[in-house]
């Protein structure tokens, strides 16, 4: 399985679900009208069927087909447009996914340029999706911005999601609510249960502010749509009525405390990624979890062994990674502490009196012209030691 | 690569199937649904004249019924029907009837066929979907078995390497307002700023190489000119090469300078890149004609510009002594490579149902291949019992010089007597010494 075909699904989906909901509602767009259209065609006909119609009156009526029809031709281009411009944005993710610039024609190699350029700009892409992802919007759009992969990203649906979010953070459904009904028939196929969780903080909101009449009222026209599936609930919130606003009783009280907004910006966001087919942890926190187990080795945690330029090896990163698995190997892979070159026929491992190896192309570095030798692992001088050959398989 | 491709050409394939189709829509729309319009505004502008003139000839009574114009759809059926009745309302004729009848029957075909051909792009639509979840993988999740980034200390150590990895491409302002927006504690806000600071510089140059300006990779070129030929580093005739070619390419008019330029600068160079230097002297030959059809072409592509900042960087960065990659971008794109690989054993281990197996251990199920610059660590696997060796297992040199790891020692060892499993020396199992790599 290739590194597009493991990773990438969520770069086409979104557009595609983006596409779809457009197709959507320009379907619908376009129904209304054409109904539009149909309705004052059939009261001309209606008319034409009396006897003798008035030409004046038949004239007003097609005046107003006339115009329908208009309106008809406008939102019809508008909606299609609206579509492709959609279309556009699968299309130019579509081009960078394919964007691996094909082997140079000449040399047949690989433009190496131009595969790390693809590969920094992936990171920037996941970069900002993980951002979003955590509500850094700020971030994410001057990332975006600055490395110039806007058009790359899905920082349009999260903008949405950002006002929603905001709205909920200041403790106002309207948003939310209009979302809701915006994604209803996706929201009714995923069973989401968004929208009932709005009802009733909506609900607690009133008794909180006392309001209990109103909270009554609001019940009836709200709940009852959820009875078949969340009627167990329903009844806790209902009998919320019956209890004072600073309740002591630890059931109702996590019903009045603020925090529940919090949720709800969480759950919300939650079912955003689930309407577009997003899965709940972004690639990026799989891909780095996934990487720092493949760089993990047992060196990393010793303190002796480590290496500067290991990522694993720097105190956050191994901090992380602490209890992540570490990588797997069957075949020996050595590297000179020294040099930092591999351990081969070329250049064979040696062992210090003290059983540290290093590589034959190291020895110069440590030894001194009296022929002292420093461990530069444990600084342990020895003076014209025996240096061992070792075969590693 | 090929199945990458694959893959991404068979969603491209339903992708422009819809488009073709949107667009043939969309001009369908304007024109089919346009006409008719025009059709209706113009029989209502026709029918409006006809009452008008009636309303005239009633009140002046002057016969002067002018017919309508040539292009008028209904010609003559308007100006046929001018009665004399004076007070009675006027009344459609049959033919102005049959006419209006066609119109709205032909309004109402067009306006359904729209709508019927706009949901017809469902179908096409749907396929696109489907092409994706077909060639595309949902599911990258649960390759590991534990989740460490729900752990907000975590997550907060990730935000500072991310914040490290774009202050150290020099974009500060994007580092600090992720700072701000994810409430960093003050202790770790300080260590990003700390982090190296030479590669910033290194980064603009790369920057604007990629933007086709080598302005500051010659001024920097020719500050590390020494140090960069005693390294072999082809770069600074790289730049200046592209330079010239990049002069040359703007034309006849810049000839001149063009020459000038090689004289310059490519003295210093003409030994060891002789031919090469030879070559591109040879450029102006085709300039007449354009650089476009020549075989230096090569030169106007954006690829080797991008070849060019790669060249750079990574050359400058092994000057200074520092990684052209960030800790972040090693890890994330280690982990882009190791993605696949743990899906695809995933799925293996699934079907065969031995899932169970990989939560025993504190290993990947699987070896990653990572490229070379990618092994930070010396890692010893035993020969004998194919596994890496640790604390407890350590690795063991044998007097002959052959290294097993320490269970293998105790397993071959009889007694005291070891037979090395590589050459025919008999030896003292005790006599083995702890290595380390």
């Amino acid at each position: 399985m290739s590194e597009i075909k493991a990773l990438e699904h969520a770069t086409l989906k979104v557009p595609y679900e983006m596409l779809n909901k457009r197709f959507r509602s320009a379907q619908k767009i376009i129904d209304r009208e054409v109904d539009q259209v149909t309705n004052v065609s059939r009261q001309v006909e209606k008319a034409l069927e009396a006897e003798g119609p008035i030409l004046a009156d038949v004239t007003k009526l097609m005046g107003n087909v006339a115009q329908k029809l208009q309106v008809l031709k406008r939102k019809a281009e508008e909606s299609i447009a609206d579509e492709l411009s959609v279309t556009q944005i699968c299309k130019r993710k579509l081009e960078h996914l394919k964007g691996i610039t094909p082997p140079n024609s000449v040399t047949g190699d690989l433009w190496q340029g131009s595969v790390d350029q693809w590969k920094r700009i992936r990171l920037d892409r996941l970069v900002i999706e993980h951002l979003l992802r955590m509500g850094y919007y700020e971030t994410a759009e001057e990332l975006a911005a600055r490395s110039d992969v806007r058009h790359l990203t899905n920082l349009d649906i999260f903008q949405t999601s950002r006002e929603v979010e905001d709205d909920l953070a200041n403790h106002s459904t309207t948003k939310c609510v209009l979302w809701c009904i915006d994604n209803k028939s996706k929201l009714r196929k995923i069973n989401s249960t968004i929208e009932f969780s709005l009802r009733v903080q909506e609900f607690i909101e009133l008794v909180r502010q006392n309001q209990r009449f109103e909270a009554v009222k609001h019940s009836r026209r709200y709940f009852p749509a959820y009875e078949k599936t969340q009627l167990n609930e329903i009844c806790h919130v209902m009998a919320l009525l019956a209890y004072p606003a600073d309740t002591e009783v630890e059931h109702y009280r996590k019903y009045m405390d603020p925090q529940r907004w919090q949720q709800l910006v969480l759950d919300f966001r939650h079912e955003n990624y689930r309407l577009f087919q997003l899965s709940t942890t972004s690639v990026f926190s799989a891909a780095v979890q996934a990487g720092l187990s493949a760089l993990k080795t047992p060196h990393c945690y010793t303190q002796t062994c480590r290496n500067l330029n290991c990522p694993v090896c720097q105190e956050d990163l191994n901090r992380i990674a602490l209890k992540l698995p570490y990588s797997h190997c069957v075949q020996s892979r050595l590297i000179c502490r020294v040099t930092g070159m591999p351990l081969n026929e070329h250049n064979q491992p040696m062992m210090l009196p003290n059983g540290q190896i290093f590589g034959q192309m190291a020895l110069p570095d440590i030894t001194k012209d009296d022929g002292t030798v420093t461990c530069p692992v444990t600084n342990t001088k020895f003076s014209n030691p025996k240096i061992e050959k070792v075969f590693v398989m | 690569m090929d199945n990458e491709s694959w893959a991404c050409a068979s969603v491209e394939k339903d992708l422009t199937r819809v488009v073709t189709k949107l667009e043939q829509l969309h001009e369908n729309a304007s024109a089919d649904i346009g006409d008719i319009a025009s059709l209706m505004s113009e029989l209502v502008k026709v029918l409006g004249k006809a009452e008008q003139m009636v309303t005239t000839f009633n009140s002046s009574t002057q016969v002067s019924a002018t017919p309508a114009s040539g292009d008028d759809p209904m010609g003559d059926g308007v100006s046929m029907q001018v009665e004399t009745e004076p007070t009675a309302p006027q009344r459609l004729t049959d033919r102005q009837m049959g006419i209006i009848r066609e119109a709205i029957l032909k309004c109402n075909e067009r306006v359904q066929k729209l709508s019927t051909e706009h949901r017809d792009l469902h179908g096409s639509i749907s396929k696109i979907g489907k092409a994706i979840d077909r060639n595309f993988s949902a599911d990258f999740t649960s390759t590991m078995r534990v989740d460490v980034l729900q752990d907000e200390d975590n997550l907060m150590l990730l935000n500072k390497a991310i914040a490290k990895h774009y202050c150290r491409q020099g974009m500060d302002d994007v580092a600090r307002t992720l700072i701000r927006e994810c409430k960093m504690p003050e202790e770790h806000a300080q260590d990003v700023f700390d982090s190296e600071r030479e590669f910033a510089d290194i980064y603009g140059i790369w920057v604007k190489i990629q933007k086709r300006d080598l302005t500051d990779a010659l001024k920097w070129a020719k500050t590390y000119s020494q140090q960069l030929s005693d390294r072999h580093s082809l770069i600074e005739f790289r730049l200046h090469q592209m330079r010239f070619m990049q002069l040359v390419s703007y034309g006849l008019e810049s000839q001149r300078e063009a020459i000038a330029y090689a004289r310059l600068n490519f003295k210093k160079f003409a030994v060891r890149y002789e031919r090469e230097i030879a070559n591109l002297m040879a450029s102006f030959i085709y300039l007449p004609s354009g650089l476009e059809n020549s075989p230096y072409k090569l030169f106007l592509g954006q690829e080797m510009w991008t070849e060019l900042s790669f060249i750079f960087l990574k050359d400058a960065c092994q000057l200074l002594g520092i990684s052209k990659n960030s800790a972040l971008s090693v890890v994330v794109n280690a982990g882009c490579t190791a993605l696949p690989a743990l899906l695809n054993i995933k799925q293996v281990m699934q079907s065969r149902q031995v899932l169970g197996m990989w939560n025993g251990c504190d290993e990947l199920p699987i070896e990653i291949d990572l490229q070379p610059e990618f092994r930070f660590h010396s890692i010893f696997a035993c020969p004998i019992l194919r596994q890496q060796t640790s604390e407890d297992n350590p690795p063991k040199k044998l007097t002959c010089g052959h290294v097993i790891s320490n269970d293998a020692l105790h397993k071959l060892s009889n007694g005291h007597i070891l037979k090395c499993p590589y050459c025919p020396v008999e030896q003292n199992a005790e006599e083995a010494v702890r290595i380390y790599f």
